[in-house]
């Protein structure tokens, strides 16, 4: 049965849909179609929760709310053969390769700035960069994949 | 019956009890990678010196089987005498008997009684069912003494073929597990048990192999190649240690250091990492360095080395992995090193460079705080000397957990770059100067000058050493130095606690 939820990232508002899957292949969320706070603005509609807050304010109690369901299909991906995960929750600083990178064991592949520290994330293995999940800036979480090798 | 006839028999039954499994069975063995029980006590032990005792043991039940599945006896390694037993996977699958078991705790009492170390190579398909609870009653007795030998006589366990289910606990309680790759498996339930209660579908190696039980589980210290790497590796450790918990272990002839610029490695921007392992090549004798559990909570690296000759368990927080940060594992990967260490008078050498505990809801519900306090229990009981150089960050319980003064350090050293303080820059900045910065016009701007400020007025470390909690600030060129003249004097040190049944660690 989903659920709706109002999220807002970086002064963005969204609204999302959120479904408890069973079957972990499927999407986990699905984006409503664009920012909304733009259209309440315009229309005068009652302020959002997420306005009252001090501007800046991170709505950490939204943003929880709708992550779990997007972490339960993110761990399958984390899991896959290949796949680097963020060791430890942070943000990433510098995204060091692109798809179609040949990386040798041990090479730098993102940057991920956690606990104070600029922490180098490394190839496990030699191979080609399949796919990139992050972009410099991107909050991740623990276990979140960052970049796939094949 | 004459002289030359009992020494037939003698040589007859000698001879069958050599051939172990057989021709066939022996070749399987060798067919899978692995060396007969015999051949690996050849490898692990100086020629010559190996002394069989209770060969001729056989089982109550079924056919008599050459030496009952385990070779027993004395040996010596660098000419110091230790005690062994090898399961023989040839002979009944190398399954443990009632006999089979009591002969390894024969092996075991005689190690205890004597003080000297005991090695056992682990190569069986487990319990003897046909023996159902006397096989059963017979690994009991092995831990009981396992346990009563913890910090008396080193323990070392070498998994060869399969460890599986009660099998397991006799390692575990051992001070040092070291598994063979591709050969050696230890689980407690099997693939085949845990596809049925779970689903889950994994492979024997997956499950237990020494990569699994090294990286992930933290079972295993460490991993060799092959039989020969495995029981070099055995050799080796047994030379780093005193036979037992009374005398010190052996010194070697010292070594300069690797050539290690220690004036310039650790970044001055304390949000740079580097490798620790750099800082320790460059302060111990030149390639002395052993790491144990290597590959497991990396965020923690310990090992033994020599320090102009001088043994000593080296501690430190690897800041370029999770940012050098205390977690679960790593905590029970220090604690545990510093109490075996401790254990058999290993001096520790603690470098510090951790921003704090990990932290998280996986940490705290998994009890970071229980597994956090081992650190202190370990650093606080452990007697033997104990000097700690603060690298860089220090800051407020991980700079107290990691052998802090305040905790029992004999010395602490901190280098220029240290940063002791009750927590970090910023999120000091905001509590202190939370008026300041609430009022100012540009709170960012604020925030900035304030951490700067503290910074310089905290993060240094000569305020810890104003008051007696750092003991001298010496530049890193010169710590190899200090160490080895603060520990040489240190080394007569005596320490006792009261007497009591035993402490409390918090498990």
């Amino acid at each position: 049965m989903p659920r709706r939820f109002q999220v807002t990232v970086d002064g963005h508002t969204y609204e999302v849909e959120v479904s408890e899957l069973t079957d972990a292949s499927a999407p986990a969320l699905k984006p409503a179609s664009g920012p909304v706070a733009e259209k309440e603005k315009a229309s005068g509609a009652t302020p959002l929760v997420d306005k009252e807050r001090a501007p800046g304010a991170r709505p950490l109690v939204e943003k929880e709310r709708a992550q779990p369901p997007a972490r339960t299909e993110a761990q399958p991906a984390a899991a896959a053969a290949g796949t680097v995960t963020a060791p430890l929750p942070g943000v990433a600083l510098e995204v060091k390769v692109a798809v179609g990178d040949r990386v040798s064991a041990g090479d730098v592949l993102v940057i991920l700035e956690a606990m104070k520290m600029e922490n180098e994330v490394v190839a496990r293995e030699a191979g080609v960069v399949q796919s990139v999940h992050v972009v410099p800036g991107a909050s991740v979480a623990s276990g979140d994949p960052l970049v796939t090798i094949g | 019956m004459g002289n030359s006839d009992t020494l037939q028999e003698l040589a007859r039954r000698e001879a069958q009890i050599r051939a172990m499994g057989g021709p066939e069975r022996v070749a399987r063995q060798h067919q899978l990678g692995k060396w007969t029980a015999r051949e690996r006590l050849d490898a692990l032990l100086d020629a010559g010196t190996f002394q069989e005792l209770g060969a001729h043991v056989v089982a109550r039940v079924g056919e008599p089987a050459p030496a009952d599945g385990v070779v027993t006896g004395v040996g010596r390694v660098d000419g110091r005498p230790v005690y062994v037993y090898a399961q023989d996977f040839t002979v009944a699958g190398g399954s443990l008997g009632e006999m089979h078991a009591a002969k390894i705790q024969a092996m075991q009492d005689l190690a205890l009684k004597s003080g000297c170390p005991v090695v056992g190579l682990n190569d069986s398909g487990g319990a003897r069912i046909q023996e159902g609870v006397d096989a059963l009653s017979g690994y009991g007795a092995i831990f009981r003494r396992n346990t009563h030998a913890s910090g008396v006589i080193p323990q070392i366990t070498v998994i060869m073929g399969p460890s599986a289910g009660g099998a397991v606990y006799s390692p575990a309680l051992t001070d040092l597990v070291v598994m063979v790759r591709g050969t050696a498996q230890m689980f407690i339930t099997g693939p085949q048990v845990i596809r049925a209660v779970t689903g889950e579908q994994v492979t024997a190696e997956e499950l237990g192999g020494a990569e699994a039980q090294l990286t992930k589980s933290g079972v295993a210290h460490f991993a060799a190649d092959d039989d020969a790497a495995a029981l070099a590796l055995t050799r080796e450790l047994l030379a780093r240690f005193p036979a037992n918990n009374v005398e010190d272990p052996p010194r070697r002839p010292g070594r300069p250091p690797a050539a290690v610029d220690l004036n310039h490695l650790v970044p001055s921007d304390p949000n740079k990492p580097y490798d620790v392992r750099r800082v320790i090549a460059g302060l111990v004798d030149d390639e002395s360095f052993l790491e144990c559990q290597a590959g497991y909570a990396d965020n923690v690296v310990v090992g033994w080395a020599y320090l102009e000759g001088q043994p000593i368990a080296v501690i430190a927080n690897q800041p370029r992995v999770l940012a050098g940060t205390l977690d679960i594992d790593g905590s029970d990967k220090l604690a545990r090193f510093v109490r075996l260490s401790d254990a058999f008078n290993f001096p520790l050498l603690t470098l510090v460079d951790t921003p704090g505990y990990l932290p998280g809801t996986a940490q705290e519900y998994g009890g970071i705080i229980r597994h956090g306090a081992k650190v202190l229990y370990a650093y606080a009981e452990a007697t033997v000397p104990k000097i700690t150089v603060i690298l860089r960050k220090a800051y407020g319980g991980a700079y107290l957990a990691m052998c802090s003064r305040s905790l029992g350090a004999d010395l602490a050293l901190a280098w220029p770059s240290a940063e002791i303080a009750v927590m970090g820059p910023e999120p000091a900045a905001n509590i202190i100067y939370r008026r300041e910065l609430e009022s100012a016009e540009d709170p960012a701007a604020a925030r900035r000058e304030k951490v700067a400020e503290y910074r310089a007025r905290f993060a240094n470390p000569y305020v810890a050493a104003a008051r007696g909690y750092v003991d001298a600030v010496v530049e890193p060129a010169e710590t190899r130095a200090a160490v080895v003249r603060l520990l040489s004097a240190l080394l007569p040190k005596r320490e006792a606690r009261p007497s009591r049944k035993h402490g409390n660690v918090p498990l």
